[in-house]
């Protein structure tokens, strides 16, 4: 019994995760694009739901849709006028792209600040677990599992099987390939950009009703989210959300039978081993 | 001499005598203009994790300084709070309170928020020999021969939720879970309330430290719940305390006695958990009915200024500037030596009870007493002479 309960912990927290990670998977892992903004798109959008769940009084869940498009939005205008200039300069690119992001991130952080301030908020949603058979389900946990696996299956499938996933990829790995065969490779950049600070959006919905919000802790989503990503091999989305449920398994057994402080340090540790041993996971899928 | 010229010569002498009586008083008052403010320097944390709380002790310094400056300031100067945002990182804070010695020449210190952020300015403070009050760091080690400059006004960590563990035995309560977030504040918290259980003769059947963040504290959860300690003990700030709570109901756990130390007084805290929150026991060194001098005067001030009650960390604010202030006007002086040996052997009655430290500068005054959430109210439960309410059990999560 306790071996399950473990495991199910394990896989709701490896599905957090996933959530976490595979919009930064599709910038960073694809597209090339270090995108040290990711922590704070996720914030913002927690804090915003926050603000309007608790003056509206509706589900957070019902803000999840809003948050995707509009900050989808704000994806394709950072894309538009920030990142998409910069690939003239070819293979410096994605250099500067981190250059840029990391400005991006302070501007949300220091923006997050201006509008909420700086304390920690949570929403109270979703605060029990279903029982069954003696087992307990994180109710939270298990709607983040829902969507990080919808958006694990979606991504898979569209880069893998429509074309304009397939165009994605071509762009990434060959942009003057891509122009020859007729591909407009800013737009299909655009969209990816786009569609990952929505995903990125998403998660921040549904990390706020799972655990508390600051403006501060942007960074510490971004770290753990290339972290993920870095363990699961970059552009990879079986693989990351591979290595998320596995992160997350090892973690919840980590942190039953050794404490809290070494489920904390498990995944840098994880992610150094990894380093060491099979560096050639951090080339990036499309290269 | 005849009459005229002797009554040109009088009114010559009456009005030089006004001229000069007239530009001693302007030059007197340029002396004490050009003297200009009393400058007491502090760094806060605006932003960072330790925000929620710091908020609190700034508003406290703040509003303490203005009483002062209504009743004509110190030593017949205005006083000035000069503080930055240390952004709850103890490397920041350093770098701001050397900037606000050395540059901003600072005639006074405030410490900052927490004992994290103090340990780290402690020894700059002995370097310039500043005496400090410390208002938000109850840490004991600071206060030890070697970080002579440094005062601590606040009751230790090593006291706080200490009434827990004696009343839950009382109770009939045998085993106890302990858990502590690694920071210098909590860990001290922690290592004392394991010393008490083991003095008390309770079995710690659990006992883990953790760091944030930590998104997820099922796995902590699932082993107390397996422990089915009676008390859980957590030396926690807000994040973590909101966490532990959430992951022990998730995981299908309520012990009798559930006692976090700093987060259940903050207002968010109980609208971050709703019902959860009901019954958990946590701790302060200040009540709005303490029978202190200017205490309803404190309160009625605060929530004109800011709209709401202020809790522990206002008070410790408030109190700290009290102590100071009290230092500076007994001492008619600005000098570190006399304001520090002056505060080593002298008591002051403040808004949050006594002020009073030993030879090493630490706090055998202040104490701290337990309070409990009851239907999303916060009532004091302890001392049982001031006590709203009895504590209620068992801790229900719901």
């Amino acid at each position: 019994m306790l071996a399950l309960q473990l495991a199910i912990n394990g896989i709701l927290l490896g599905g957090l995760y996933v959530l976490l990670a595979q919009s930064l998977n599709l910038i960073f892992g694809v597209m090339g694009v270090v995108n040290l903004a990711h922590g704070g798109f996720i914030v913002v959008a927690g804090l915003f739901t926050y603000w309007f769940t608790i003056r509206s009084g509706v589900s957070p869940l019902v803000v999840l849709p809003m948050a995707f498009i509009a900050m989808g939005a704000i994806g394709a205008l950072v894309q538009r006028f920030l990142i998409e200039p910069l690939m003239r300069f070819g293979s410096r690119a994605e250099l500067l792209s981190l250059m840029i992001t990391f400005g991006l991130s302070y501007l949300l952080v220091d923006l997050a600040l201006q509008l909420w301030g700086a304390d920690f908020v949570s929403v109270p949603y979703l605060q029990s677990s279903w029982t069954v058979a003696g087992l307990a389900f994180n109710q939270a946990l298990v709607i983040a599992g829902i969507f990080a696996a919808f958006i694990s299956a979606a991504l898979y499938a569209w880069l893998n099987l429509t074309l304009s996933g397939k165009a994605l990829l071509a762009a990434s790995q060959s942009p003057v390939g891509a122009i020859c065969c007729g591909i407009d490779v800013g737009r299909v950049r655009l969209v990816a950009f786009a569609l990952g600070v929505g995903l990125a959006a998403a998660a921040g919905v549904l990390v706020i009703i799972v655990t508390p919000l600051a403006p501060e802790t942007a960074d510490d989503f971004t770290l753990l989210a290339f972290v993920i990503i870095a363990l699961g091999g970059l552009g990879n989305y079986l693989g990351v959300a591979a290595a998320a449920l596995v992160l997350g398994l090892v973690q919840s057994a980590a942190g039953y039978f050794l404490g809290g402080s070494v489920e904390y340090i498990l995944p840098y540790v994880l992610l150094l081993g990894v380093m060491m041993l099979r560096p050639q996971r951090f080339r990036r899928a499309a290269s | 001499m005849a009459p005229r010229r002797r009554g040109i010569l009088l009114w010559a002498r009456r009005a030089s005598g006004l001229v000069l009586a007239g530009a001693a008083l302007v030059l007197g008052m340029n002396a004490a203009w050009a003297a200009g403010p009393i400058v007491v320097g502090a760094t806060i944390s605006e932003t960072g994790p330790l925000a929620a709380d710091a908020l609190f002790q700034l508003r406290g310094e703040q509003l303490a300084i203005a009483k002062a400056n209504a009743e004509g300031g110190w030593l017949g100067r205005r006083i000035v709070l000069k503080y930055y945002d240390d952004k709850s990182s103890p490397g920041t804070a350093v770098r701001l309170y050397q900037r606000l010695i050395t540059e901003d020449k600072a005639d006074l210190l405030l410490g900052p928020y927490s004992s994290l952020v103090t340990v780290a300015i402690a020894p700059l403070i002995n370097k310039y020999k500043m005496a400090t009050l410390e208002p938000g760091a109850s840490v004991p080690t600071i206060y030890v021969p070697g970080n002579k400059w440094n005062i601590q006004p606040v009751a230790s960590s090593t006291t706080y939720l200490h009434q827990l563990l004696p009343l839950a035995q009382k109770d009939g309560a045998k085993t106890v879970a302990l858990l502590g977030l690694q920071s210098a504040f909590t860990l001290a918290c922690d290592q004392a309330r394991t010393a008490q259980a083991k003095r008390l003769g309770l079995k710690i059947v659990y006992s883990t430290t953790y760091a944030l963040p930590q998104p997820d504290f099922s796995s902590i959860a699932l082993a107390i719940k397996n422990a089915r300690p009676d008390v859980v003990l957590a030396c926690t700030y807000y994040p973590d305390a909101v966490g532990i709570t959430r992951a022990l109901h998730e995981q299908g756990y309520a012990p009798r006695y559930l006692g976090e130390t700093v987060g259940p007084v903050e207002p968010a805290f109980i609208a971050a958990l709703g019902p959860l929150a009901n019954r958990i026991l946590s701790n302060t060194s200040w009540w709005p009915n303490f029978k202190t001098p200017g205490n309803r005067t404190f309160i009625a001030d605060y929530k004109k200024k800011f709209g709401e009650m202020p809790d522990y960390h206002a008070a410790a604010g408030y109190s700290a500037v009290e102590v100071l202030g009290a230092a500076v006007k007994a001492t008619h002086s600005l000098d570190q030596a006399k304001l520090r040996r002056w505060l080593l052997t002298h008591t002051v009655q403040t808004v949050q009870g006594p002020f009073k430290v030993d030879a090493n500068g630490r706090a055998i005054g202040a104490t701290q007493d337990m309070v409990q959430i009851q239907n999303g109210v916060l009532k004091l439960v302890s001392p049982p002479s001031l006590a709203q309410a009895k504590v209620l059990v068992p801790y229900t999560g719901s």
